[in-house]
């Protein structure tokens, strides 16, 4: 990291001791365990050993690793894809309209994450309405549960993340100057050619930061795939709390954590990669456009 | 804002009231027994009636798990006098060597103990421990969806047409235990055989569960979101109270007890008094009200002629000797315990 000068030091130093204090030690932490011996009762044991990451040949792993990737790709996806016109549609509104929708964004934050997972359990509940309703009309039957199954599960995740994607979003949709698109209409691009070629390279940054903020949680989900997914929905965070708490191997646990570290890592060291290698006002397009933007500047 | 100032005007005045008292018992003649129990585990009425006839002053605290009372003492909390642990945290304690051995000369009442009962404490002769109260783990059930000769038996998971709506304990130990009592075999096995034949069962059962649930079955049967949940006796009492539905049934094939235990620790202040507490709860009228009140059995066989009819006759409570004959304790299993993991891990990722 490069610093300027003494000021932009002086600003960041808390939030740098606080992330060394509460995350750079206590991951380093998490990775040291994980090469450790474990310890009958539940401590961690003398020595040094890799059986912490024994897991990774255990036939049940590649599902749970699977499951876990395939249940947050699905969600990211679908949690952008809903933002996505969310997003667009606060953008483009009045001032006052989009304040009220960024007041209803935020209103769920006011009420425990816990809380709200609840909340799902009872409007799923298979004495509840919803499920009453589909009964009525013949969709499900009488002992059926909606809730402990897979799409409970991704349902109350794209629930949670929703809003996570619908801010950098919005946030990237604002500083967009629509013009851009007139400008490539006008240059007779199509109206999906120009959403594909100039919208979305243009708020790439807010795409990029929306599928971090829901992918990357989404991985570690422990709660959600607990309490509304069924016996078959474990998920990485669930095992690794299994190991910790249950069989009382806290170098496995921490092992299965190192991965998940470095399955989170992953994305963010290709982003730092990608900005690199990949400035986005290079594509022919947008050079195109940039060169008509200033022409019609200097006309005026 | 008000709400915040009135929590710490509240905050400081209860801390600023507890220091009083404690100081204040220090500097009165009264002498203090501290306790560290399970919350809701004892009648208070006793612990009143044992403050007033040996005039002393009783300091309850509460721990929700045996690791985090065991965490709490090793971080080196003093002060507490009698702890209750479960039968295999009685074990590591006393392998530490915090636990103080027993002389029974002051424990007169150990004679009223129910030797029946006594056959599954991990500590026979009571050298650390004295057993507090017997819990067992069954099925908790709604009345309303079984027909009237209902018999339970662990198989009852196997049953498709619940299926959906039964929940197992989210516990490697207790759910493969089931399926080994099923079987006929031993809860403590360590026999790859007889395990490789539970985990099928459980495999089958498994396909009819709504999910592994430790907790929130609870609630689910008051809810009648759940017919049939496997969970501890104690708490599925505690929630008939909610919903007059539910029920609690050992099944035939037997199940696993679990025991609390009273045990001092080697730095209590006040043995004597501590001594004289467990001779206390030992007694044959002061162990019947306690069970009245906590619906748990304490194995005191004085004890029983003062319980109320309902709770005689409550096989969950006083186990019939045909079922108590099938029933073990969980032994902590040190390293075979990977064993179980091992088909914890194979059942939960089954298709």
């Amino acid at each position: 990291m490069k610093f300027k000068n003494a000021n932009e030091i002086k600003i960041s130093i808390s939030s740098l001791i606080w992330l060394t204090l509460f995350f750079v030690i206590p991951t380093i932490i998490v990775v040291l365990i994980s090469f450790r011996n474990s310890d009958p009762s539940g401590g961690i044991g003398v020595g040094w050993s890799i059986d912490g990451f024994a897991d990774v040949f255990n036939p049940s792993f590649g599902m749970i690793l699977w499951r876990t990737v395939r249940l947050s790709l699905i969600t990211t996806v679908i949690c952008l894809s809903l933002a996505m016109p969310v997003s667009i549609y606060m953008a483009k509104a009045e001032e006052k309209i989009q304040n009220w929708l960024l007041l209803l964004i935020a209103i769920p934050f006011w009420t425990n994450f816990l809380i709200r997972v609840y909340a799902w359990k009872i409007v799923l509940h298979p004495e509840g309405l919803v499920k009453r309703l589909f009964l009525t009309l013949g969709l499900v039957s009488e002992n059926a549960s909606l809730l402990y199954n897979e799409g409970a599960v991704l349902l109350v995740l794209v629930y949670t993340y929703l809003p996570f994607a619908i801010l950098p979003l919005y946030t990237a949709i604002e500083k967009f100057d629509f013009r851009l698109i007139e400008a490539a209409r006008d240059l007779g691009s199509g109206q999906i050619r120009s959403f594909i070629k100039v919208f979305l390279p243009g708020i790439s940054q807010g795409i990029i930061s929306a599928i971090m903020v829901v992918f990357i949680p989404a991985l570690g989900s422990y709660v959600i795939p607990d309490m509304v997914g069924g016996p078959d929905g474990e998920m990485l965070g669930n095992k690794i709390a299994q190991r910790v708490f249950v069989d009382r191997n806290l170098p496995k646990g921490s092992g299965l954590s190192t991965l998940l570290i470095l399955a989170v890592i992953l994305p963010g060291l290709i982003r730092v990669v990608y900005k690199k290698i990949k400035p986005i006002s290079a594509t022919p397009l947008n050079r195109k456009i940039n060169s008509y933007l200033t022409k019609s500047k200097s006309k005026s | 804002m008000e709400n915040i100032t009135k929590i710490v005007k509240t905050f400081f005045i209860t801390t600023l009231l507890l220091w009083i008292t404690i100081f204040s018992g220090c500097s009165s003649e009264k002498k203090e027994l501290y306790i560290y129990n399970w919350s809701d585990y004892m009648d208070e009425n006793l612990v009143k009636q044992f403050e007033t006839e040996n005039s002393c002053k009783i300091i309850l605290d509460f721990f929700d798990s045996n690791e985090t009372m065991y965490a709490k003492l090793k971080a080196g909390a003093a002060g507490y006098d009698i702890v209750f642990p479960s039968g295999y945290m009685v074990n590591v304690m006393s392998k530490e060597g915090i636990l103080l051995k027993l002389d029974h000369s002051k424990i007169p009442n150990l004679k009223n103990l129910d030797e029946k009962y006594i056959e599954f404490s991990l500590d026979k002769n009571q050298e650390f421990s004295v057993p507090y109260m017997i819990s067992n783990t069954g099925i908790g059930y709604l009345k309303s969806k079984v027909q009237e000769n209902f018999e339970p038996s662990w198989n009852i998971f196997a049953d498709s047409k619940y299926k959906g709506r039964m929940t197992m304990l989210n516990d490697m130990r207790e759910a493969i235990g089931a399926a080994l009592k099923y079987l006929g075999y031993s809860i403590n096995t360590t026999n790859p055989v007889e395990l490789e034949k539970a985990k099928n069962v459980l495999i089958g059962w498994k396909k009819n569960l709504a999910k592994f649930e430790a907790d929130q079955y609870k609630n689910g049967l008051v809810s009648g979101e759940f017919y049939f949940s496997q969970g501890y006796s104690g708490d599925i009492f505690q929630v008939m109270t909610e919903n007059k539905d539910i029920r609690y049934a050992i099944p035939k094939e037997g199940t696993t007890l679990s025991s609390d235990n009273m045990v001092i620790l080697k730095s209590s202040k006040n043995v004597e008094l501590a001594y004289k507490f467990i001779n206390f709860m030992l007694d044959g009228k002061v162990s019947a009200q306690n069970i009245e009140y906590v619906h748990y059995l304490a194995p005191n066989k004085e004890a029983y002629q003062y319980l109320s009819d309902d709770i005689k006759i409550d096989p969950a409570i006083l186990m019939p000797d045909h079922v108590l004959k099938r029933c073990e304790v969980l032994i902590d299993l040190g390293k075979e315990n990977a064993l179980y993991s091992k088909i914890w891990d194979q059942v939960k990722s089954a298709k």
